[in-house]
Parts: C-alpha cells; structure tokens; sequence
C-alpha cells in the first residue's frame, strides 16, 4: 500500500492506527546523538537536550519539509519546549506544515484515560483535516490490522534478540524504520535484521536517554556485549505495533487511552519506582547479566530513576555501570568507556 | 529620601517566621502538614485545616541562610542528582542536614507530599518525599498550554474556559475531586464547599490589591520601593492566599506603596536606569538588587512576583472546584510558555518603562529566547544569565553583579 501523505511524530506517545486509519504514514523525527548545533536553535530553545536541539535544526533546516504535518508529544519537558517553539516559529512561517500538540498524561484512572481519548479524537480530526480522509470505524480496522503485522514483526525481531541472532544496533535500526515508514515496508526490514553478535558477548539492558540513533549501541556492542532489550522509547518501549478495537472512532480512542496508561513506564513521565520495577521485569525476560544506564547532559529524568534503580539491580544481583549527564560531543567514548566497566565486572562476577 | 525598609516586608517576615514555628510545633506534635509545590491547589488544604509549606518557599528560607549547597549535598549522598531542579529538590536534602544547620529548626516530617508534575523531574522529587517514612505523596497532572489565545491576562479572571481550554480544566477539575478524596481518607475531615468558596473570594481579593500595587509602581517615578522587600511582601501573603491575614497583609502593602508615592519616598534619588527581572528571585544573594544605585542610579522595578500575584491568580466562578482549576491549570503557562510569557513581559516592561531587562534563565524554563527577543524587538536591551537561583554554585559561577554592571556600562548606558 502506498500513500502520498506523511505526518512527522515527535516523541511516543501518538497512536499510530490513528494517523494509518487518515490515510498517512506516521514518520517519527528522532533527532541524533551527534551533530553541531546552530546558534539560533541554541537560542530559541535554550538550555535543552541536544537531541531536541537538532530535531529543531533539522526542522527549520527543511530536513522534513516533504512532512504534510507535524504531532509533537508532551511525552517531555524537551519535547514540550520543543513545540512551544515551533508553534511560534510556525505563526512566522518558518515551519510549512501544521503542528499540533499531542498530550497524554500518564497515570491509570478515569480523568486521565478520559483526557487521553479526547486528545486521541483530536489527533485524528488534524490527520483527517491533512489527509482528506475521515478516521471512522473501518478505516481504524484496516489501520489495526496493518499494525498489528508491524507488531508480528516486531515480535519475532525481540525473540531474536533473545536467541542470540541479532544485535541490539541492527534491533535499534530496525525499530527506526518501524516508526518512519509504512508497516508494509518495515516489516520486510525487520525480518531482515539478523545480525549475530559475538558468541560470547555478554547480554545487557540499556537503560537512561533514549537512542536517536545507534551510534551509542555501535560503541556499546563493540565492546564485546550485546544489548539485549532497552527500556526506552526508541526500542522495546516505543509505542509501535499495537492496535485498538471498536465500533466507532470514540471507542477506539478511549480503548486506546488505556493501552497508554498501561505502556511500560518511560524515564520523563513516570515515578522511578515504576521505572525500576520495569527494569527488573525486562533484565528478567531477556536473561541479561548487566545493565548499562546512560543519560544525556539536560535529560535529567533517568538520573533521577537511578537511585531505585540501582536498589533494583542491586536485589537481583546485577551489575548497573551508570554514566550520566553525558555530553554530546564525548557520548559514543563515554558509552564504550562505560560497556568495558560493565563488561569488566560481569566477567568478575559471572551469572 | 528613604531606602528603610518597607513595613509590610517586615510584618509578612516577622509573621512568616512566627507561622512557621507554630506550624514546625504543631507537626512535631503530630499534626499533619503538606510540602506542595507553588502550582499545587492550596486552597484546598487551607479549606481542610492542613498547614502547608511551599518548597519554593522553603528553598528560598535555606538558600538566603547560605546552605542551599550543603542541602544539595545530601541529596547527592543519597544516590540522587545534585544538579537538577535545585529549587525543587534542596528542601529533600535540607531534611538530612545536622540539626543545628537546619533554617529556623528545620522543616518537619510532612504527612503529605503534594505537587503537579512539572517538567520532568518535580514529580520525581516528590516522589521521594513520599520513600521517607511517614510521608505520602500525591500528584496531579500537568497538560500542555495549548490553546494560547492573545492577552491572557484580559481573560483569564473571568473568561478561563476560553484561555486553557476546558478538556485541561476538566481534567485538573477531577483531579482535584481525586485529591480531596485523598485527603479526607487520610485525615477524617470532609471538605466544607463554603468555606472553599470563601477561601477563593479572598484570593481574589488578595489578588485585586496586588494589582493596585503592581498599576501604581509602574506609574511612579521615581521607584518607591526596592524588589528585594516587595518580595516577601507578596509572597508571603501569596503562600497564605485566601486566609484574611493575607488579604490583609496585601492591603497594607498597597497602602505603604501609595503613601511612599505620595511622599515623594525613593529607593534610589537619583534614579537614572529602570531594570527589570525577569525570571526567579535570587535567593542567595537578595542585597544583589540595590548593588547598582549609588554607581549607576539604577533600580529594579519589577520581578514577577508582585506582577504575577496582580495579573495571574484572580479567577471568578459559581463552582469552586471548577474555578479553583481554572487558577492553576495554567499558571506555569502564563510565566513561562511563549507566547504567552514574551506577550506578558512585553506588557509588563512598557508599562514599568524600564531602561533594561537582566532575564535569569533556569534550565527549566521554556522559550527564554523568545522572552529576550520580544523585549529586544521594543528597543529594550536584555542581558541573559543562565544560572539557577537557589543554588548559590551556579549562580556565583554565573558572575551576575560583575555581568549586570557591564550590561549597564556597554548596553544599557550606551542607549541612554
């Protein structure tokens, strides 16, 4: 299936059926780890996380200028500053495409799954007014059934990972192009990411920033460990492959709003405790014999998860090797110095 | 001429001081007390008889004593970041400091924990609040200003379902119901509408005097009063909103102002330059603000405080859940969100006739460029300092009198 129509995401938490079920492809921006920096992003942004930063370089660049709209997601306080910004900028000209606002609080309970699922119905009269195309109960059915083979794929690329047959940078890779291209295209690209890491590179959970690129797993892996899982959004916690049944636009979006308040917790909007609990379940499921947490300088969410974090790791008898506030310019040497300590104690404390 | 003190700045400090020792009594008696931050309902808490301390508030006590960095300290020796959210998380460490360096005797063991989650990591330091032994915590949601209709401070008192948008009101609104739920299990007392209602009328009278105060120093020249004293003047007050006392106390403060108007009463005699401060007060080193009359006449004539309390609390409703969340859904908004925030300063810097603007810029405050560029776009220069305000590292590293003092030889004295 192809489609003339595309709509940037920034951030995890837009339900994609939503922007299939209009008629577009949802494309998510995701900045980079490395890259300069332009002084009028600098100055307009301010004291931001640089991936945010370049996303906003990028941006007024004309880096997505073929994007016929743009969602971005109160899933962060960047992200949220981020918008500001190009609503501004947008009311000048300077972005050529329509912004919106995408915000869904985490939390169970009633008033926030309501406010979810109206942010939802909304999300879906701004694809419908780019696309031309209504979102209605059957075209959010065809949307959940592409979707959901996204998810199929998806599945069977985490069973990989498990199986030792595919590295956690060609994993990365490959969840990138399941959030920036049709699932029909993505799931021949997932199939195909199949590269074996070493024998005998020692599995790990990388927790912290998320990875706008897999430079930083590149480093990582080149120390002889394999990233087995992540928790963060750009990996086994991004918000890809899931899909919601109902009658009607209205019930699809409020089943949707619970499926968000159920989503493994993320480092910006959630309660360390839940960060933790969830890290533990993932070392559990994947069998990893270390973790590795790294946080970007101005991303300071997973710093602050660390502490019961490490309590976490600490009662299941695992090695946590943390770096944070990690600088842009040194974050591939900061990762690579980080995996040999982590590596270094695994092997002293063998599973 | 007079630079004495203003009276209302010391009566709200003298009270404040006598308030806190009360309430630091009560609760190491047993009573229970709340830590909310400044976004947080605190009607609500007034309206159950639950004394409450602000941990804006509080930073600002442990950062004017000169222990912000030893509370830092402990925060880092409990495995937490140091250098994030200063001002939110110093009063976590004030807990853990040796009890002859606690402020005024230190903060007791809240009952309860109360915040909305700002940015990223509010809701994370309150959530280790609630870690701690005999402490809860309860967080409300924090949505995105989006609508942003022009000239909010013409809406919001009376027309806030236009200004926020009422799905985020809708949800702040049941949150809240969430909260008094919360509380009432927790306490046995039950929430007295009336009382409620009375609490927010006094608010808004608070607020109605604040405005007052706020028109007559932007008309007056020469400045009659210093910020660094119309600080705890309005604050104070601010953190007992609805309670006659501070309705009182804002009056008093109106009248000092207009009978030092009056009197022809100066800060600075020959006031020459007229600054701004834009961004939060800095704490650690209030004298900072009168350091620049003798050599340059300059004087600040505004921080946020005294214009916030004047232009963004008063709202006016039949249902007082409803209205109460129509005053809080969006106050972050209002300071800090563009355009809304560059529109307001804009405002607030004609209408003060100030020469120059120094904007302190947080690492959590969105769209400081745009505030400076909208400021510099009506001629006025900024000079921009990023710094945190409570953390007496970061902002001596910052070099702030020395910045200032060159901002006025090169900048704003080159204009003149």
């Amino acid at each position: 299936m192809t489609t003339r129509r595309h709509i940037g995401m920034i951030g995890a938490d837009a339900p994609r059926q939503i922007v299939l079920a209009a008629g577009a492809v949802p494309v998510r921006l995701h900045g980079a780890w490395h890259g300069e920096v332009s002084r009028d992003a600098s100055e307009l942004l301010g004291v931001s996380d640089a991936v945010a930063l370049r996303l906003l370089d990028e941006l007024l660049g004309g880096a997505h200028d073929g994007l016929d709209g743009l969602v971005v997601c109160n899933d962060s306080a960047a992200n949220l500053r981020l918008f500001y910004v190009l609503r501004v900028l947008a009311g000048r000209g300077r972005v050529r495409f329509p912004i919106t606002l995408l915000d869904a609080p985490r939390g169970l309970g009633a008033p926030r799954e309501r406010f979810v699922a109206r942010q939802y119905a909304r999300l879906a009269a701004f694809c419908s007014s780019l696309t031309g195309e209504p979102v209605d109960a059957h075209s959010l059915a065809s949307a959940a059934t592409r979707e959901r083979a996204l998810g199929e794929a998806l599945a069977r690329l985490r069973a990989r990972r498990v199986g030792g047959e595919c590295t956690g940078s060609a994993a990365l890779a490959a969840y990138a192009a399941a959030a920036t291209r049709a699932p029909e295209d993505a799931v021949a690209f997932i199939d195909a990411a199949c590269t074996a890491p070493a024998a005998d590179a020692a599995p790990i959970v990388v927790t912290g920033s998320s990875h706008p690129d897999h430079t930083v797993y590149d480093a990582i892996e080149a120390t002889g460990l394999v990233v087995r899982a992540e928790d963060h959004d750009a990996g086994d916690a991004s918000w890809i492959g899931e899909a919601a049944d109902g009658s009607s636009l209205e019930e699809v979006c409020a089943s949707l709003a619970r499926e968000h308040a159920r989503r493994p917790p993320l480092a910006a909007r959630s309660r360390s405790r839940e960060r933790a609990a969830a890290l533990a379940a993932v070392v559990s499921r994947v069998d990893a014999r270390g973790v590795l947490a790294l946080a970007r300088d101005l991303d300071d969410a997973p710093a602050w998860d660390l502490a019961a974090q490490r309590t976490a790791m600490s009662d299941v008898g695992l090695p946590l090797e943390e770096r944070v506030r990690i600088a842009p310019e040194s974050a591939a040497r900061d990762a690579s110095e980080a995996a040999i300590a982590l590596r270094a104690r695994i092997v002293k404390e063998p599973a | 001429m007079s630079t004495e003190r203003l009276r209302a700045a010391a009566e709200a400090t003298r009270f404040q001081k006598a308030w806190f020792q009360d309430v630091a009594e009560r609760a190491r008696a047993g009573e229970p007390i709340a830590i909310v931050n400044a976004d947080a309902p605190h009607e609500i808490l007034r309206a159950l008889d639950i004394p409450y301390v602000v941990t804006q508030w509080w930073s600002s006590i442990v950062a004017a004593k000169r222990m912000s960095a030893a509370a830092l300290e402990r925060v880092a020796a409990q495995g937490l970041p140091d250098f994030s959210l200063q001002y939110d998380a110093i009063p976590l460490g004030e807990q853990d400091l040796p009890s002859d360096d606690r402020p005024w005797g230190g903060l007791p063991q809240p009952a309860f924990a109360i915040a909305e989650r700002s940015g990223d990591v509010t809701q994370k330091i309150f959530e280790q609040w609630g870690e701690r032994d005999g402490t809860e915590t309860f967080l409300l949601s924090r949505t995105g200003a989006d609508p942003v209709p022009p000239r909010w401070w013409e809406l919001v008192p009376y027309r806030w379902e236009e200004a926020f948008g009422s799905d985020r009101i809708d949800l702040l609104q049941d949150e809240i119901g969430e909260l008094v739920a919360w509380l009432e299990e927790r306490t046995g007392r039950t929430l007295d509408h009336a009382r409620l209602r009375r609490i927010l009328e006094l608010g808004n009278e608070q607020a109605g005097w604040n405005k007052k105060t706020r028109d007559a120093i932007a008309a007056a020249r020469p400045t009659p009063i210093a910020v660094n004293d119309s600080m705890p003047a309005v604050m104070v007050p601010q953190w007992h909103r609805g309670s006659e006392w501070a309705v009182g106390a804002a009056r008093s403060l109106y009248e000092e102002v207009v009978e030092r108007i009056d009197s022809g009463q100066a800060v600075c005699a020959d006031e020459r330059v007229r600054l701004m401060w834009v961004g939060r007060g800095l704490w650690s080193d209030l004298d900072m603000y009168r350091r620049f009359q003798d050599e340059f006449g300059a004087v600040f004539v505004w921080s946020m405080y005294l214009a916030i309390a004047a232009d963004g609390y008063a709202r006016h409703g039949d249902d007082a859940m409803r209205t109460l969340a129509a005053r809080f859904v969006g106050i972050t908004d209002q300071l800090y969100v563009p355009p809304w925030s560059s529109e307001w300063y804009v405002k607030e810097a004609l209408s003060h006739g100030v020469d120059g603007v120094v904007h302190l810029v947080a690492d959590d405050t969105p769209g400081a460029g745009l505030i400076t560029e909208a400021l510099e776009e009506q001629g006025i220069p900024v000079l921009e300092i990023r710094a945190n305000n409570a953390d007496q590292r970061s902002s001596g590293a910052a070099r702030i009198p020395e910045r200032i003092a060159d901002f006025l030889r090169t900048r704003v004295s080159a204009r003149r």
